[in-house]
């Protein structure tokens, strides 16, 4: 059977942090970033991935969709059946197969490839995927510098023309001490040794990419966009640089200097920025990254239309600058 | 003083919290939101279809909260923004409801404007998120 995204949605917060802001406040910021997406006092993950997914399914007839895969490494209740909450605000069927994927930064392409899986399942012609991710980290931690907040959603379809989906393939393995997370904590850490995280990064992501190409028997140069993961900027473009791939391919998947780190969102957001323009036929590479480590690389074909209604360029554009102070304020610091 | 809502309360009343639906009266066909056992109307129909509203409407009244004026639930935002709007929003079918504002445009905003519905936490209560709608001008969204 063959699977396709046939519609997508965008969500990103109004407010915005320029990072000469950290550097006013605090001397010195560890994110390379212009400014970085925040959300208001009033949202959360799953506000967010609600008003994703209410995008990406305008113009379907919801009664059709019988399956909703929902992806967050910060979901804001630890146990609980968030799908609920998700179904209830988009008036969904109450009977639909559903599935949450957390834990990592990984989430995302997870639920990407079981909403695949449960389309073999149900009945419907519909999956919903949503993702939706604001990483968090203590004020102190270097690392909380670059993180931003974002959320996008998908409709994949049988049988349908659009973002066709070719072939996945992937890589995981222990790496230990990298961002990581223990039970009860709000904030994730990590032992901050740059070059080893780099090094995990850059093995893992290469493993999944290099392995999609050979499983598929095409090189770089036969896709018009690739689109990585992106801790930081610098990092994803000098791999991709490493792989094969120029810096045209990958510019517009690259969103981290205008919304900064947005953990599970990260390559589908970029995902969803090449779509806003990508021309009939462009094969498209994408790549996520979870730290521990893992990543999961997608190769798309856009052979139909595939619908957004907000185009990421206009999300951008819309922003409210805050202070730091603010920013703290809002992320319950004072 | 604030008007404590249980979490039954809240619960039953999640289609229209979450998602704005309204019933539609089958004697008169005016829409009833938040729903009703008899229409407000024409007070003779009780029976209802259920619609979805658009969440779509204009900006028919409004105020700011300000100064302490924030009830219990809403207090730890208004701590953090010192102030916050509230309007009183008419949908674009027809029923007028109370909500908040959010990211009111700085060079101000006026009655008659259109504004569409966000879904948002409300407040938080007993470690529950009360999830709902507030709204937001029409045109930040293109």
């Amino acid at each position: 059977m063959n699977k396709s995204v046939i519609s997508y949605g965008v969500y990103l917060p109004y407010l915005r942090i320029k990072r000469d802001e950290y550097i006013s406040a605090l001397g010195s910021c560890s994110a390379a970033y212009k400014e970085k997406a925040v959300m208001d006092i009033d949202e959360d993950t799953i506000t967010m991935a609600v008003e994703a997914a209410r995008d990406a399914v305008s113009g379907i007839d919801a009664a059709q969709i019988g399956a909703l895969s929902l992806a967050s490494a910060n979901f804001p209740y630890s146990e609980k059946v968030m799908a609920g909450t998700v179904i209830e605000a988009l008036g969904l069927n109450n009977n639909i197969l559903t599935c949450q994927h957390g834990n990592s930064t990984l989430a995302g392409t997870e639920a990407f490839l079981s909403a695949m899986g449960m389309l073999d399942q149900t009945d419907q012609k519909y999956a919903l995927v949503v993702v939706s991710d604001a990483p968090a980290a203590a004020a102190a931690v270097d690392l909380e510098h670059g993180f931003g907040a974002g959320a996008c959603a998908f409709v994949l379809a049988k049988d349908e023309p659009g973002l066709e989906i070719e072939g996945v393939y992937a890589r995981a393995g222990e790496a230990m001490g990298l961002r990581y997370r223990l039970p009860g904590e709000t904030g994730v850490r990590d032992i901050g040794v740059k070059t080893y995280a780099s090094q995990v990064y850059n093995e893992t992501i290469k493993g999944a990419v290099l392995g999609l190409l050979r499983k598929m028997q095409l090189d770089p140069n036969d896709y018009s966009h690739l689109v990585l993961h992106q801790n930081d900027a610098k990092t994803a473009a000098a791999l991709a640089k490493k792989m094969g791939f120029s810096e045209e391919q990958l510019n517009q998947g690259q969103l981290f200097s205008l919304v900064g780190d947005t953990g599970a969102c990260s390559a589908l957001l970029g995902l969803c920025n090449v779509l806003d323009n990508a021309r009939s036929g462009a094969r498209i590479i994408i790549c996520s990254y979870g730290s521990g480590a893992g990543s999961q690389a997608i190769s798309f074909k856009l052979s139909g239309a595939c619908k957004n209604t907000r185009p990421v360029k206009s999300l951008l554009e819309s922003k409210k600058y805050i202070s730091y102070i603010y920013y703290l304020k809002l992320k319950r610091c004072i | 003083m604030g008007a404590h809502i249980s979490i039954p309360m809240y619960q039953r009343a999640v289609a229209q919290r979450y998602r704005l639906v309204g019933q539609k009266c089958t004697k008169c066909g005016k829409i009833n939101f938040p729903p009703k056992a008899v229409c407000k109307y024409c007070q003779a129909g009780n029976e209802f279809e259920n619609v979805s509203l658009s969440g779509k409407g204009k900006i028919y009244s409004k105020t700011v909260i300000a100064g302490g004026g924030a009830p219990p639930e809403f207090a730890e935002e208004a701590k953090c923004k010192g102030s916050y709007p509230v309007a009183i929003v008419e949908l674009d079918e027809g029923p007028r409801i109370i909500a908040q504002l959010v990211n009111p445009p700085e060079e101000g905003y006026s009655i008659g404007m259109p504004v569409e519905a966000v879904f948002r936490k409300i407040y938080e209560e007993e470690g529950v998120i009360r999830y709902g709608f507030k709204f937001r001008m029409a045109a930040q969204s293109v």
